[in-house]
């Protein structure tokens, strides 16, 4: 459906400096994402994958090569991309329908359309009996949904997801998982999630980019089948979790280099 | 100086008092009443040091009836609240801006937190000379009682909002208004009770501390200098009564408005 | 260190860039950790500064009376003078004595009541209500009662210091010692510890971060209710050198005396704070 939402990430080095050395977080990351495609990114803890993200939206800026949205140069973060984080970062004194809210702050709209919009949205992740709650009063996975439905609610091109369920338990996770495909299929829009759950990763995304730590770089790209995608008991989608979980061991060495001195 | 007396919240130990035990606390209040009557009754202490309940009661009843009583009352009250407002109308904002502009707290910031080590007292006979001994000097001391704790406690919710929050309202690209209302100072408003509530205790503690120092005019703490000079001890004891009653009043009646205020926190 | 997770410290190296946080959390070298400090101190002074040269400016061409505002030089003058003389020293002390006998008094009175209070529920039951109560009244409140039952000599002085210090130790320590987690108490109990190891393993060094709390602010309005007292009866000390200064009309004196008072009091509060940064070293660690 939606023309908008190429995302080109082209040869993109991110360096830091820890302890006075020069780590590479992000060696020549090329990487473009076509409108309405979810692309999964799986990676051990520090292949930077969270970095590259973080780059995407723009709340870091400081990196060499180049980062295109529908083809304009990204410089800070603006309302076309949206993100959730692991943690879900409501505002705890503003109320579930007032968080949501938030995402429209800049919008120019009318008043009566930006409740429209919120109370869709809510609708969208199944919350709209707790539109008055404030985020103290939900759980964990619900405090989640919360936060997708902010960032959905002012229809950005680009969602970007940092490991958004890695801090539920497992059942509230699959539910989820199942909840943001449907979203995601519904609104049509480009997806990049960030995950270290190969399965997440395989059950969510129409491509898989495996990529590997010190520097971080990406070792293969997998297409995800829609057929072997969508039921996680088949043959083909474990077959895939094999490649998958061979890809990432192949560059994730038994003991994680030693860095820190 | 400011000295922070901030009270940490009874633990779960302290909440399971049963209701039946807390007349407990009324016990040794009564034998100490009982006690200082026998004693005053019996005539075993001076009655002039020790007078009965009865005497301070009859006092505090005199008082009433001419009037005085409640004049001295109001004027102290008067001069606390204007004081207290005109400290945290001033000490909310400045806290802001130090706690939000990271140049105002590498510049100002070690001026105020040097300054405020003066014992708050010591501006007095500065403020008596600049102010006169009037109404002014009183309020303009109480205000700067207030001011204080006020800035400190603002200054420190200010400078520990989330990060993770702020990153929120970068990529909600807010504006700098939205994110002072909507991020800045919700997130800083427990502190901002605090240093209100501390504000209220010192310019409590200011009050009496102004009316003794800068004797014109009404007041409780005029009405204990009167009572020393005199001997008249009940007077004294009542005026102790009178501002201990008040300050409770106080204290209850900011803690209420806290938790109307942060209704979020209660869950 | 041991599994240095790139994307957090990623993640921190990006905010602190942001935020213009000092590096020192990432080991900044340290010839950068001086010049730092360095640039912290003298944006620190240009404030001050300013304010001492408008001050002196505003003096030198007349633009405040000197009723109101003395010449800084005088002031300066007046400091060197009470230095030589060493009247500065006479008074400070005789305030120091003062503030440390009500202190030691108050404090240690605080001690033993708040650790009966945090231990004892009875104590609690019966002795918190009362002392809750008056703990309402200012410390300043009692002045005239003390008065009329002890004069105006160093009785009164101590007593009302002592008190001042008497509250927040008390609460401190009491409430420091009833919110101590649960848990604690249950990893004891699953030991098989007794009373006296529960109390000197678990009780105490969990509770010390806010006994000391409480310390520290004891001291701090212990030398605010010393200038009071001092301001309103006595013949010595420094609050007297400002009832003198301001009697006599030299705001010279008046001003000098009050940044000795700032200064004995940042250093009273900076040498205990040394102390309670060594006691809390674990819970910094910890976070």
């Amino acid at each position: 459906m939606p023309d908008q939402g190429t995302l080109e990430i082209r040869n993109v080095f991110k360096r830091f400096e820890v302890a006075g050395r020069t780590v590479e977080a992000l060696s020549g990351i090329d990487l473009s994402v076509a409108p309405g495609e979810f692309v999964s990114v799986v990676g051990a803890s520090g292949c930077g994958k969270s970095t590259l993200l973080r780059l995407i939206v723009g709340l870091d800026r400081d990196y060499d090569g180049e980062i295109l949205l529908d083809g304009r140069r990204l410089a800070g973060p603006t309302l076309d991309r949206a993100i959730v984080f692991q943690e879900h970062r409501l505002f705890p004194w503003l109320r579930v329908e007032d968080n949501v809210a938030l995402g429209l702050l800049k919008s120019a709209l009318p008043a009566p359309e930006k409740r429209k919009l919120v109370r869709e949205h809510l609708e969208l992740v199944g919350l709209s009996a707790f539109a008055g709650a404030y985020p103290a009063q939900l759980s964990g996975g619900m405090s989640q949904r919360v936060a997708i439905a902010r960032a959905l609610v002012n229809r950005p091109d680009i969602l970007l997801l940092d490991e958004p369920f890695g801090a539920l338990d497992a059942l509230t996770r699959a539910y989820l998982q199942a909840e943001l495909r449907r979203i995601v299929r519904s609104e049509g829009i480009t997806a990049v999630l960030v995950t270290h759950d190969v399965e997440e990763a395989i059950f969510l995304g129409d491509r898989i980019v495996v990529m590997h730590p010190r520097p971080g770089r990406i070792a293969e790209i997998l297409p995800v089948d829609a057929a072997s995608g969508q039921d996680r008991a088949s043959t083909s989608f474990a077959h895939l979790r094999e490649t998958v979980l061979t890809g990432l061991g192949a560059g994730h060495p038994a003991l994680p280099g030693r860095l820190a001195a | 100086m400011s000295a922070v007396t901030i009270i940490p919240p009874a633990g779960e130990a302290a909440a399971t008092t049963e209701p039946k035990r807390r007349w407990n606390g009324l016990i040794l209040p009564a034998v100490l009443i009982l006690l200082w009557e026998g004693a005053s009754q019996s005539g075993l202490v001076d009655d002039r040091l020790l007078p009965s309940l009865g005497t301070v009661a009859g006092r505090g009843w005199s008082e009433l009836a001419d009037g005085r009583l409640a004049v001295d009352i109001a004027s102290s009250l008067a001069r606390d609240v204007s004081g207290f407002a005109i400290g945290s109308a001033l000490g909310i904002p400045v806290g802001l801006a130090l706690g939000l502009s990271r140049t105002l707290d590498r510049f100002v910031g070690p001026t105020f937190n040097a300054a405020k080590q003066i014992a708050v007292f010591a501006w007095i006979p500065l403020i008596s000379v600049w102010f006169g001994v009037g109404e002014a000097a009183k309020i303009a001391f109480i205000a700067l009682a207030a001011f204080t704790p006020v800035v400190v406690n603002t200054w420190a919710g200010a400078r520990s909002v989330p990060r993770t929050l702020g990153e929120v309202a970068d990529v909600l690209a807010l504006s700098r208004w939205q994110r002072l209302t909507r991020l800045e100072i919700p997130s800083a408003l427990p502190s901002i009770f605090v240093g209100l509530q501390l504000g209220l205790i010192y310019s409590w503690l200011a009050t009496v501390g102004a009316e003794y120092f800068m004797t014109i005019g009404p007041g409780i703490g005029g009405l204990m200098t009167e009572g020393r000079e005199h001997f008249h001890m009940d007077l004294v004891i009542l005026g102790v009564l009178l501002l201990g009653g008040i300050g409770l009043g106080l204290n209850k009646l900011a803690a209420l408005m806290e938790t109307s205020a942060l209704r979020w926190k209660r869950y | 260190m041991t599994n240095l997770d790139l994307d957090r410290v990623a993640f921190e190296a990006a905010v602190a860039e942001r935020y213009r946080l000092s590096g020192r959390r990432f080991g900044a070298r340290a010839g950068a950790g001086v010049a730092k400090r360095a640039g912290t101190i003298a944006a620190a002074l240009i404030f001050p500064a300013s304010l001492f040269l408008v001050w002196q400016v505003a003096s030198l061409f007349d633009l405040v009376p000197a009723q109101i505002l003395p010449d800084p030089r005088l002031v300066l003058a007046t400091f060197r003078e009470f230095y030589d003389t060493g009247d500065l020293a006479f008074h400070a002390r005789i305030s120091l004595l003062r503030v440390l006998q009500g202190f030691a008094l108050g404090a240690g009175a605080g001690l033993l009541l708040g650790i009966a209070m945090g231990l004892s529920r009875r104590v609690r039951e019966f002795v918190e209500p009362l002392f809750l109560a008056l703990a309402q009244v200012p410390a300043l409140g009692w002045i005239p009662l003390v008065m009329l039952l002890v004069g105006i000599d160093e009785a009164l002085k101590v007593i009302i210091i002592a008190k001042a210090a008497l509250i927040p130790v008390t609460i401190n320590t009491s409430r420091g010692i009833l919110n101590v987690p649960r848990s604690y108490r249950e990893v004891g109990e699953v030991l098989t510890f007794g009373r006296w190891q529960t109390l000197t393993r678990i009780l105490a060094p969990a509770s010390v971060p806010t006994v000391f709390t409480g310390i520290r602010y004891g001291l701090t309005n212990a030398w605010l209710a010393l200038v009071a007292v001092e301001l309103l009866a006595s013949s010595e000390g420094l609050g007297y050198l400002m009832v003198w200064g301001r009697q006599l009309f030299q705001l010279d004196l008046v001003i000098m005396a009050m940044i000795v008072v700032g200064v004995i009091g940042f250093l009273l509060d900076w040498s205990l704070g040394l102390v309670e940064r060594r006691l809390q070293r674990w819970e910094a660690a910890g976070s």
